[in-house]
């Protein structure tokens, strides 16, 4: 759920359910304080009757005033004086309507008679509810500002955050742009924006770091791998060295290349994370495929290898070292990877390259292009696809693999 | 001929001179740049062999030095990068030739042979073992004048005998220098196998001697005793 949402939620009805207890109670207390004052006019009349009787020892007329009734009935022993609240028939509005009445005993000459002081509410009752109405109207409209308000004022507020989250969103570690951020006035955002910084900031300069050591590391192998080779050179002159000791010095030599080659690999690797290869040209992909072909030709011939070509003009923008070690991989990976007397198949189209090659099982998918992934029989470093997936990567390409028809098939688009 | 090896590594420099020296070069070294340039003052060097990483003096600074001094001729530099970029950038500054490492031997030891006769011979581009001779700048062996037609590779890998001329050349190294990076790991060492036999034919054929002996299954050594 929204956080928007779920503060509407609470606000709106927290609001709702205190206004309308407050309505309620705003309706009795009203009711309460009108009745009393009416009761205080009513006590008024009494006190004015009691003063008249007492003065001319005589009831004064039975009147009937406005909304105000006054009359007297002789009863039998003194009553009790009581408010109450009655629903009595108006002949002049030919309707009912509710009314105060104040009835009070008086003694008049040893005669009991029982005064009733009748005042219409309807006035109280029609203010009552005057003020009722509006006070729910002004619920109604208080909850529908509060809404509205919510509404925008929330997203407003949180404009920075959703800005600070799509600058999340969009950071790339191995992009050479630092995280940017949206200047905001609010200071709890501000400081969301500025731990997030710090952090992307750290997170790339260990990145960056590792990267380095990365390179520093297989350039420093280098020169050892070097001085092995060279005294391996030296070493086999010896003319008084046996076969086994050839063959000893055959596995070391072997051994060394495949770490320099390892070396290279993760040199490459890093070198296009630090996006080095910046000098981009238009590349004929159709036509570098036949030049790489025609380059292992004649490993292709060693395993009997059949390459069927349907080569239609594409050409991409890109580094050309890329590019040529892109193919390459591909390329070699195919020769390696298929049986003698296999088939290998080239395609491109405007903008797709489709390298497939007869296999008998499917490969992991999740897998394949992972750094030193490799099946347990293959002679590569483990590094080839993971440096094409590296390329594609850099220049938003969609590289792709599937497993059909008992053929391996590399897929490279190119939009 | 003589030559200057700039490397500060000195178990590196040590094997490099101890190979070009049995190839009848006069080999000099030096561990870092005042001694390269004090060395290059005092002699003519017909190649030099450089280590681009040296710890003191950037790379640009000692062939710059080089070329005021007019002695920037041959100077092979040894570099641990192998990007087009590097290489390019490294012959840009005046370099000949680029070797990267980890390097054999026997690949140092024909990149100063192509170098020297570069510089050397000029008008007179052939090398000659025995009955063979190569015209290098028409690419054509003959064997007593007879001419032997031969592919690129098996051209690549004569040349490459001949200038490691008694030396047991590891098949590695034959292949870097004849594939460098189109195949995997020494992918099969047969490729070298049926070169070297073609090549062997080829040369009977005209008559030549067979100076190509197969060591121990680990290379092979061009010797004529």
């Amino acid at each position: 759920m929204k956080l928007q949402a779920q503060y509407n939620r609470i606000t709106i009805v927290s609001t709702l359910f205190i206004l309308l207890i407050a309505a309620a109670g705003y309706y009795f207390l009203l009711r309460y304080v009108l009745t009393s004052q009416l009761d205080e006019a009513l006590k008024v009349e009494e006190a004015e009757i009691n003063d008249y009787i007492k003065k001319h020892e005589s009831l004064p007329a039975p009147t009937v005033y406005k909304d105000q009734r006054i009359s007297f009935e002789p009863t039998a022993g003194a009553g009790r004086r009581s408010f109450k609240n009655l629903g009595t028939f108006n002949p002049d509005d030919n309707k009912d309507e509710s009314s105060r009445q104040l009835l009070f005993p008086v003694k008049v000459n040893g005669a009991d008679y029982m005064v009733s002081v009748t005042k219409s509410l309807e006035t109280t009752e029609d203010l009552v509810w005057i003020i009722l109405f509006s006070t729910i109207a002004l619920i109604v409209l208080l909850t529908a500002i509060l809404f509205f308000t919510n509404r925008f004022l929330l997203k407003k507020l949180w404009q920075p955050f959703r800005n600070t989250l799509s600058s999340i969103k969009e950071f790339n570690l191995s992009a050479p742009a630092a995280i940017t951020m949206q200047p905001t006035k609010i200071t709890e955002f501000r400081e969301l924006n500025e731990s997030i910084r710090m952090m992307a900031k750290k997170v790339m300069k260990d990145y960056q770091s590792l990267k380095d050591f990365t390179d520093h590391a297989s350039h420093e192998m280098q020169t050892p791998l070097a001085i092995i080779n060279s005294r391996l050179d030296t070493l086999i002159q010896e003319p008084e060295l046996s076969e086994k000791s050839m063959q000893q010095v055959q596995g070391v030599y072997k051994a060394t290349e495949k770490l320099s080659r390892l070396c290279q690999s993760l040199l490459l690797l890093a070198r296009i994370e630090n996006h080095q290869y910046t000098v981009t040209q238009l590349v004929t992909v159709d036509e570098l495929l036949q030049e790489k072909t025609t380059e292992m030709q004649e490993w292709v011939n060693a395993k009997s290898l059949t390459i069927t070509m349907d080569l239609h003009p594409l050409q991409i923008t890109m580094s050309h070292e890329l590019a040529d070690i892109m193919i390459s991989n591909l390329l070699r990976n195919a020769i390696r990877h298929t049986d003698a007397h296999g088939n290998i198949n080239l395609q491109t189209n405007g903008h797709q390259l489709l390298i497939s090659n007869t296999g008998k099982t499917a490969l992991d998918k999740n897998r394949i292009f992972a750094r030193f992934y490799k099946s347990d029989y293959s002679e590569g470093s483990g590094l080839g696809l993971a440096i094409v997936q590296h390329i594609c990567e850099q220049y938003h390409f969609t590289l792709g693999y599937d497993f059909k028809e008992s053929q391996h098939c590399f897929s490279i688009s190119f939009i | 001929m003589k030559l200057l090896i700039i490397e500060d590594e000195p178990e590196l420099a040590s094997s490099m001179m101890a190979y070009l020296r049995q190839e009848n070069y006069i080999c000099d070294s030096a561990g870092g740049y005042r001694e390269a340039m004090m060395k290059t003052e005092s002699w003519d060097y017909d190649s030099i062999i450089r280590d681009i990483t040296l710890p003191d003096g950037s790379v640009l600074q000692v062939l710059q030095d080089l070329k005021k001094n007019h002695k920037s001729d041959g100077v092979i530099i040894i570099s641990a990068r192998n990007s087009i970029d590097d290489r390019i950038h490294g012959l840009k500054l005046g370099a000949d030739d680029y070797l990267v490492k980890p390097f054999h031997l026997s690949e140092l030891a024909a990149r100063v042979a192509a170098i020297i006769r570069r510089k050397m011979y000029d008008g007179n581009n052939t090398i000659s073992f025995q009955e063979i001779s190569i015209d290098t700048m028409a690419n054509e062996v003959s064997v007593d004048h007879k001419h032997v037609e031969l592919t690129g590779k098996e051209y690549q890998l004569l040349l490459y005998l001949i200038s490691n001329k008694g030396k047991v050349i590891p098949k590695n190294a034959l292949m870097a220098h004849l594939w460098i990076e189109e195949m995997g790991y020494g992918e099969s060492f047969d490729f070298i196998y049926t070169h070297i036999k073609n090549l062997r034919k080829k040369l009977q054929q005209q008559g030549c001697r067979d100076y190509i002996k197969s060591v121990y299954g680990i290379g092979y050594k061009l010797t004529d005793k």
